[in-house]
């Protein structure tokens, strides 16, 4: 492995590198990637190899190590350019952003050669022919044609070909998934009725499952092909002689039929003819807000609905454990205790698999809104108790004494004395923890709910305006935030009773 | 009406009360005092269960107590209201409720604990007030008081609950000498109206002027009681004179 400063310190001159390409024209410092490559004898090429198989994926024999057959594709163009390949992991859906900021040379993970993709950077000629596949379960009837999907849940990767083609299906049910693992198990837990995805994945993950099936034959083929910056016109000649060399000499073929991927589409590789592409025309989403905005703003709604409701969830569940944890018999005590430490001493996104992706293998099966709406509730639940402990412990222990000495109960006492002097000391961190539920709902995306940073990730994929987007997307965030705090700031005001 | 036998407490094993025997008639006024730690404030504490007693046994107007077991069953807990009740506790420190206006802080235990409607409890209060000299100040809050009102309102709040004994844990002691003497004109005026009640207290004329008995605490033990012409002019025990000498010096 490499040592993390040398990594940073390559990232760093490469960072420096890619400012200089942006800043064009500057040709003559493009032929030079492919000499750098040289110099250094390493290709790093970018991909995801989370559920990535059959493409890169760890080896379930040797899982320290990463197989598929784009690993060997990446090995085999290495050699052609006479150096070696690195690996540079990359969330799939980022790697045409961390290809330009310069984290890797290219892009060699199932990305799909079309006209969006080619206007933001350049694309080899293909080295694979991929179509798309539907699954279903084994039982179901019909649906073998993506027109017939109106009214029904289908799920799709996020930002792939499928996800395009069935959006402009009208009235599809479009759930979008960061994995294709858990596509197949909301396919088998009846949460959706279909999946839409490559074919070659479609292979590896469905081919073999007992209770799904393959419904119709392949579709709308399309080609994958490398991705480069744009500005690396040598090295972006060098990968198509030896994508074209590799397919003629029989080398692909061996490396498809090892993972089993093979089929006699590949056949068309030999001879690709390249159309032209079209020049890149700039959106600017800022310029077009009334398009993008109202988009955004229904994320918003989500976000809105999902952050009010969990944080209810917290508030009440949250009072329920602290109560538990101070006052009752031992053994809840203890349980109170035990549910404050593991929840915060595990990941919300963690929680949130087990929640949508686990309960239903044990029969309970929540749809993703309020899975969300557990999983964040049920999480800051822990931190409300943990506040209202502290807001309970800063009260004077005259004060209980004084109650119970006036003969009221204990529950009285918690009642009107303890607890309403615990509130106002609560309100700063609890509001605090409302104003980060906003922005720590995004996280629910990886459970297919589509809230406001989905939308923002979804159209900046398609645009590419990552700025524009930004920009009101943060507004929009801080026009939840803002009043939050000023209420919070109104309500703790009123709450004063120390004033003279 | 009162009676305490042989009372018994420690703390982490340090004993604090060693054996308290006290009975006590009805219009009573008792004032305890002795040197610090002695125990004088841990008696007043278990006498109305803000501490359970190891062992010994507490009666209030009928109501007995057992010490040795906190109370679990809610007949114990029950029990344990009604010896609560029938005691009202003025505290060193007002512990006045500070999120509650003065006269919701005395009819907040009458409505909720016994369920005494609203106005009736306000008007109750408003008298309590004039009685201790703050009917002006029923609207304010705990913070905008000085020392010596918020004291006087505790009062007027355990008076609330028509205790049977009102139990002072050294009511002046956290007060500038200049707000001392309106708490003890309050209290000086329950006396003389026959409240039955028991002081703890530094101070000695006060003490000298109100109590028809003195009991003198050291170490855990009543070491002397007596009227307080006796105990102040005619002390039996060293240890007495010694503490009565050392006050008299301050």
């Amino acid at each position: 492995m490499k040592s993390a400063s040398r990594l940073s310190r390559v990232a760093v001159r490469d960072f420096v590198f890619v400012l200089l390409l942006a800043s064009r024209p500057l040709p003559v410092f493009a032929s030079d990637t492919l000499e750098l490559i040289r110099s250094r004898d390493v290709l790093r090429w970018g991909a995801d190899a989370e559920g990535g198989a059959p493409y890169v994926y760890p080896d379930p024999q040797k899982p320290e190590q990463l197989i598929g057959f784009e690993v060997d594709l990446a090995e085999a163009l290495a050699a052609k350019l006479g150096v070696k390949a690195t690996m540079v992991q990359n969330q799939w859906d980022q790697l045409i952003p961390a290809l330009e900021r310069g984290n890797f040379e290219i892009i060699l993970n199932g990305l799909e050669i079309t006209p969006e993709n080619r206007q933001r950077i350049a694309m080899s000629r293909p080295y694979f022919v991929y179509a798309q596949q539907i699954v279903t379960r084994k039982n179901t009837d019909g649906l073998t044609r993506i027109e017939d999907f109106g009214g029904k849940p289908i799920g799709v990767l996020s930002s792939s070909v499928a996800q395009r083609l069935v959006e402009k299906i009208s009235g599809v049910d479009l759930r979008i998934y960061p994995g294709n693992v858990e596509t197949f198990r909301d396919l088998k837990a009846n949460r959706i009725e279909a999946v839409v995805l490559d074919l070659p994945i479609a292979l590896y993950y469905a081919k073999p499952d007992p209770g799904l099936k393959f419904s119709g034959a392949p579709f709308a083929p399309g080609y994958y092909g490398i991705g480069a910056r744009k500005s690396d016109a040598s090295l972006l000649a060098a990968l198509n002689q030896a994508v074209e060399e590799l397919a003629r000499d029989g080398a692909l073929e061996r490396i498809y039929r090892k993972y089993g991927v093979w089929d006699e589409r590949q056949e068309r590789l030999k001879d690709y003819q390249p159309e032209a592409v079209p020049e890149k025309k700039s959106i600017s989403t800022l310029r077009d807000w009334p398009k993008y905005l109202p988009l955004l703003l229904r994320g918003a709604v989500t976000t809105v609905e999902l952050s009010l409701l969990a944080m209810a969830l917290a508030v009440v569940a949250g009072l329920v454990v602290v109560l538990v944890r101070l006052y009752a018999i031992a053994p809840l005590r203890w349980l109170a205790r035990a549910y404050v430490e593991v929840i915060r001493g595990t990941p919300l996104l963690i929680q949130l698999f087990l929640i949508y992706y686990g309960l239903p293998e044990i029969g309970i099966r929540l749809n993703a809104f309020f899975a969300a709406i557990l999983g964040l509730g049920l999480n800051y639940a822990a931190s409300e108790a943990e506040n209202y402990r502290a807001g309970i412990q800063s009260v004077p222990p005259g004060q209980p004494e004084a109650a119970l000495a006036l003969g009221m109960s204990q529950w009285q006492t918690l009642q009107h004395v303890v607890l309403p002097q615990a509130l106002r000391v609560v309100i700063p961190p609890v509001t605090n923890d409302f104003i980060a539920m906003f922005k720590d709902s995004s996280i629910v995306s990886v459970i297919t709910m589509v809230e406001l940073t989905k939308v923002y990730g979804m159209l900046a994929m398609s645009t590419y305006d990552y700025i524009g987007l930004g920009l009101m997307t943060a507004g929009i965030y801080f026009a939840l935030s803002y009043p939050a705090s000023l209420f919070a700031d109104r309500l703790e005001r009123k709450l004063r009773y120390d004033r003279r | 009406m009162i009676a305490v036998e042989k009372l018994v407490k420690s703390y982490n094993s340090t004993p604090v009360l060693r054996g308290i025997d006290h009975a006590q008639n009805r219009s009573e006024a008792v004032v305890l005092i002795g040197p610090s730690g002695c125990g004088k404030s841990t008696f007043l504490r278990c006498l109305n269960q803000l501490e359970i007693a190891d062992s010994g046994r507490i009666t209030i107007d009928g109501v007995t107590i057992e010490g040795g077991r906190i109370p679990r069953s809610s007949e114990e807990r029950e029990r344990q209201r009604q010896l609560r009740r029938r005691s009202g506790m003025v505290f060193q420190s007002f512990n006045l409720f500070p999120h509650f206006t003065v006269l919701q802080n005395i009819t907040v235990a009458p409505r909720f604990v016994k369920g005494v409607p609203t106005p009736e409890a306000d008007a109750r209060a408003r008298q309590l007030l004039a009685k201790v000299g703050l009917e002006n100040k029923a609207d304010a809050y705990p913070a905008q008081l000085s020392g010596g009102q918020q004291q006087r309102v505790a009062i007027a709040r355990a008076l609330a609950m028509e205790p049977q004994v009102m139990l002072f844990d050294e009511p002046t002691s956290a007060l500038d000498p200049e707000l001392r003497e309106e708490v003890l004109r309050v209290m000086r005026q329950l006396a003389e109206e026959g409240l039955t009640m028991i002081v703890v207290t530094h101070e000695m004329q006060f003490a000298r002027d109100i109590a028809d008995r003195i009991l003198f605490f050291d170490d855990g033990l009543v070491v002397e009681s007596g009227p307080p012409d006796r105990i102040f002019s005619n002390p039996q025990h060293e240890r007495t004179r010694e503490f009565l000498s050392k006050v008299a010096t301050r």
